[in-house]
């Protein structure tokens, strides 16, 4: 699951991966905006059909955090 | 009454340094707890935006959203972000920027940024957006009148 995210946070936002890890912070490390989360909220919405609700998005923190959801709510 | 200050920078923490400086403001940054700053102990309100290169930020009187951003159009976003209405109204990349920037400045000026759902930002009701063309940039305030 994590290469599965670290890769489509790569092809959404068309970034580097290599570096990116679980600790990875989306926001510190990778300087993602507002716009780059709800690209990257809906790139997960239509990968795994789900529905990732407005509430959740505070809570993606690192790329961990993300796996945790997926995990969960796949 | 608000003001607003556009600077190429990145460093959104020197550039808010120096305005309150400038103001003597004392920098006693707290955040709440969707991570929005605010002075502690200060009725002087402020918000702060960044795209690509640039850093915006109004400071104002009452609580204040501000948001900038680059021209782009995400038409893959419009459902997640847009209600049926304003989707009809969006057809190039300035619409799209405009619709982003109003949207974003609401959650902001709210404190909750996308917790609150942009989708439940009504952008055709609501008279209170400040949108302004920058360059290749649309910037949005957001206060009550």
């Amino acid at each position: 699951m994590q290469e599965e995210v670290i890769n489509l946070i790569g092809s959404t936002l068309e970034i580097e991966t290599k570096d990116i890890t679980n600790k990875t912070n989306l926001v510190k490390d990778l300087d993602l905006e507002s716009l780059d989360l709800v690209d990257l909220v809906v790139a997960f919405e239509e990968k795994y059909n789900i529905k990732i609700l407005d509430q959740d998005i505070k809570n993606f923190q690192t790329v961990q955090d993300i796996v945790n959801y997926l995990e969960k709510n796949v | 009454m608000y003001k607003l200050f556009i600077k190429k920078t990145k460093d959104s923490k020197s550039f808010l340094e120096s305005i309150l400086n400038k103001y003597h403001i004392k920098n006693d940054i707290c955040y709440n707890e969707y991570g929005k700053p605010y002075i502690k102990g200060n009725p002087i309100y402020f918000n702060i935006s960044h795209s690509k290169e640039y850093t915006v930020i109004a400071i104002s009187d009452q609580e204040i959203g501000v948001d900038i951003e680059h021209l782009t159009y995400k038409k893959k976003l419009l459902n997640k972000i847009a209600n049926e209405e304003e989707i009809k109204a969006i057809k190039n990349e300035h619409d799209w920027t405009k619709l982003w920037v109003k949207k974003e400045s609401y959650v902001k000026y709210l404190g909750m940024g996308l917790s609150y759902g942009l989708k439940n930002v009504d952008t055709i009701n609501n008279h209170n957006f400040r949108v302004k063309k920058y360059k290749k940039y649309y910037i949005c305030v957001y206060k009550e009148k």
